[in-house]
């Protein structure tokens, strides 16, 4: 027990000694060192900043603040050391340093002596070294990875040009493809691409590439593809490389986090935590050597234009025969593939007995590219003597690049059967005086007609349709207004004939009425003897009606007289009598139009 | 007094529509598009630089203009003759629109509608001069009837064209695809019965129907 409370006892004695003997050293700031790797890096990439301190029990450091440089703490560390018997322990802080932009930024008040940290930050490109925080898992990130394919922006994106694998000749159009290839999430395209370099010219890309999803070590990408066609326009050897604008999403968070993010599927950790930054980069692609050869001047044909790949030619003309004047059109086809601007010809300049006209042409592609089609060249000739022609056939010389010599193709001979002119034989053939009588009839021949009669001179007035005027609706409404004004008076007319007739008939109705009533009194008067009343009723019917001349009628107002004034009776026979005669009057009357009221 | 009403209304009728159709008249003449002497000229000129086509489609239609002109029909048929198309054989009614020329023809037409129209209401105006009635509706009758038998012996000449090519083929059907069914030869007149699209369906003289080409022909009436 005691030997125990011995050592115990000595064992206390030693850590109060100890822990008095280091009393000056934890008053004391502890040692800190800082290091920055590495110390040049691209635009896009980050940077690692390391501050160490042999104290365990480090407080977070206290960042500078530095323009164009983001600074933040990813990670902390501790490091326990047993050297010789004698702990060292240590911890760490891991600062990511990832630049705005592109310069040399100076990190001041990290390190303790005072020293400040220098970045030198590069544009992107292939130039930079590789950060410190891009490794993320993308492969060969900043290098050629084991794809073939060189990651940019953290392994956001990538760009290749993929050109053949040989020599071309200058002017020779080459196909390549341009492919951009964007971290879904993390990568979208601002711009088309651009070849860099000015002694190549590039065939304009589409707006719509190819798009295609593509898994490169593991992670998915969407690869687009433009595929066009460069030619050189001067011959050595040239670094060929295409750049392509683009906005990429930069990871911000400690590498392990990232690891787990690409393990979950990205990108929405980043999303929630805010641990990216979003930043506009020109990527361009690794740099392809090609070799332009010269086209060489040994057996250049005199006609060769600059036309370099494999063509063939053909010849034909528009028709075979024709009339001297007709003007015909002689074709040339050129298909095959190569440069097909540069594809030309002057086809037949100058031939015996024809007008030549310059050639007009017209290309239709067969592929996507241009690279392969039918340029069609046509000429307009004109044969000026009748007879048969063989227009010579057609040459067009190339450049072959597979046998890497010239080529000349040649069509075949075209023969042509030209007929005199109709101009002719009319200009020939005398002139009838205008006006005479033809004598051509349906059964005539052109020889024996003596031609073309001669011009008019042009006096009348012009029209302004062909149509003849009474087939004109115009006209038409003329002759159509008068034929119904005249219907309309014709009808007019028979009414108001028709409306007088009548008015007559009205009035003869009216007058048998009054003689009814004036016949009916009468025989009233007579049954009854009141020889006043039918006499007085006779004369004024008479006196109304036209019929007054006549002896009877006299005698019959003499014999009312003396009814009236001399007091004489009729007799009943004398009555009838009398009124008869009225009846006999009146009807008279009647006939004649007379009126009785 | 009254009798004299009616025929002073009908006199200042006609005076009044021969005073617009005179308006129309002059309103068509301001156009002055075409003229028979111009299209004979031009027609001339086409020939003699060997177009047949051209050539007939103006003969064509300064003979519409000017049907009395002997020369437009003698060159006519020299054209045809010479670029071996077949002449268009002479109808029976033919001479009757060679008489006069259509505007001349039109206006009888119009007097003939007032002889016509003057004479029935004469009937009812003075139904004694029966004799001189008689006649005006006769005259009458004839005018309209030489205008309407004018008008239809040119009615089918309006939808007629000119073969313009060389040789212009005639297909089955209105596409340019295909072998031809007959090729019509240049200056070649046809009837148009149809169109579609670019193509117009067409019928020989010979009774052959195809369908051919706009560019390779042209109507003997532009349309407009």
């Amino acid at each position: 027990m005691s030997t125990r409370f011995i050592h115990r006892g000595t064992l206390l004695a030693l850590i109060a000694a100890s822990l008095v003997a280091a009393a000056p050293a934890f008053a004391a700031v502890p040692p800190v060192n800082a290091t920055l790797e590495p110390s040049q890096i691209a635009l896009g990439e980050s940077a690692q900043l390391t501050i160490t301190s042999s104290d365990r029990g480090m407080d977070p450091p206290q960042l500078p603040h530095v323009p164009g440089l983001e600074l933040r703490i990813v990670g902390q560390s501790q490091r326990i050391q047993i050297i010789n018997g004698r702990t060292l322990a240590s911890s760490s802080f891991i600062v990511r340093v990832t630049p705005q932009t592109v310069g040399i930024f100076t990190i001041p008040d990290v390190a303790p002596n005072g020293e400040p940290l220098v970045l030198r930050v590069t544009p992107p490109g292939g130039t930079a070294q590789s950060g410190k925080f891009s490794g993320s898992g993308a492969p060969g990130v900043g290098g050629s990875g084991a794809s073939g394919i060189r990651m940019v922006a953290d392994g956001a994106a990538f760009v290749r040009l993929v050109l053949p694998k040989r020599d071309i000749y200058v002017g020779e159009s080459v196909p390549v493809d341009i492919e951009v290839g964007l971290r879904d999430g993390f990568a979208r395209p601002n711009a088309l691409p651009t070849l860099v370099g000015g002694d190549f010219t590039l065939n304009n890309l589409s707006h719509q590439p190819e798009q295609a999803r593509r898994a490169i070590d593991g992670k998915p990408y969407t690869v687009l593809t433009w595929h066009s066609v460069v030619a050189a326009v001067k011959p050595g050897k040239f670094s060929l490389s295409v750049e392509s604008p683009l906005t990429v999403r930069i990871r911000t968070a400690p590498q392990r986090d990232s690891m787990i993010e690409d393990l979950l599927g990205d990108p929405f950790g980043q999303n929630i935590f805010g641990a990216s930054i979003t930043k506009d980069i020109t990527a361009t692609s690794p740099s392809s050597e090609l070799t332009v050869l010269e086209l060489p001047t040994e057996g250049r044909p005199p006609d060769f234009s600059g036309a370099v790949g494999s063509f063939k030619i053909a010849g034909d003309v528009s028709s075979n025969a024709a009339a001297a004047g007709d003007p015909l059109t002689l074709r040339m086809h050129v298909t095959g593939s190569g440069n097909f601007d540069r594809v030309d010809s002057a086809m037949l300049e100058h031939l015996d007995q024809w007008k030549t006209y310059p050639p007009k042409s017209s290309f239709k592609a067969s592929d996507a590219l241009g690279l392969k089609g039918e340029k069609i060249f046509e000429q307009p000739l004109i044969a000026s003597k009748p007879g048969t022609h063989t227009l010579p056939g057609l040459a067009f010389s190339y450049f072959d690049p597979g046998t890497h010599r010239y080529e000349t193709a040649h069509s075949a001979p075209l023969n042509v059967t030209i007929s005199p002119s109709l101009a002719d034989g009319s200009l020939n053939a005398p002139q009838l005086p205008a006006g005479a009588a033809p004598s051509a009839g349906p059964a005539a021949t052109a020889s024996s007609n003596p031609g073309l009669r001669p011009d008019h001179i042009a006096t009348e007035a012009g029209t302004g349709t062909l149509v003849p005027l009474y087939l004109q609706p115009r006209y038409l409404a003329i002759p159509s207004l008068l034929a119904l004004t005249f219907a309309g008076s014709w009808l007019g007319l028979r009414r108001r004939m028709s409306g007088s007739s009548n008015v007559l008939g009205g009035r003869k109705r009216g007058a048998s009425k009054d003689i009814n009533r004036v016949l009916n009194d009468m025989e009233t008067a007579a049954r009854t003897g009141d020889a006043a009343s039918f006499f007085t009723l006779a004369r004024a019917a008479l006196e109304a009606g036209r019929g007054g001349d006549s002896d009877d009628i006299r005698r019959f107002l003499a014999l009312a007289d003396e009814v009236n004034y001399a007091g004489l009776r009729p007799t009943h026979e004398e009555f009838q009598r009398w009124l008869q005669f009225m009846r006999d009057a009146f009807q008279r009357d009647e006939l004649s139009g007379g009126k009785l009221s | 007094m009254k009798s004299r009403a009616p025929l002073a209304w009908i006199a200042w009728l006609i005076a009044g529509f021969l005073c617009l159709a005179c308006r129309t008249h002059a309103a068509a003449a301001e156009e002055r598009v075409y003229s028979a002497s111009a299209l004979y000229n031009s027609a001339n000129a086409y020939a003699r630089a060997g177009k047949p086509g051209l050539a007939v489609l103006n003969y064509e239609r300064a003979s519409l203009l000017a049907p009395d002109d002997p020369d437009v029909d003698a060159n006519l048929r020299f054209v045809r003759e010479s670029a071996h198309v077949a002449a268009q054989p002479r109808r029976w009614i033919d001479p009757l629109v060679t008489v006069a020329r259509p505007a001349v023809v039109a206006w009888l037409g119009v007097a003939g509608v007032v002889l016509i129209g003057a004479s029935l209401l004469a009937g009812h105006l003075a139904p004694r001069r029966r004799r001189t009635r008689r006649a005006a509706l006769i005259v009458g009758v004839a005018l309209v009837g030489f205008t309407v038998s004018n008008g239809l012996v040119l009615w089918p000449k309006l939808h007629e064209a000119v073969i313009l090519t060389a040789a212009a083929p005639a297909r089955a059907s209105p596409v340019p695809m295909g072998d031809p069914l007959f090729v019509l030869p240049e200056a070649e007149t046809v009837r148009i019965t149809a169109e579609h699209d670019d193509f117009l369906l067409v019928r020989t003289r010979a009774g052959r129907s195809g369908w051919v080409s706009r560019a390779n022909l042209a109507p003997v009436v532009p349309r407009r």
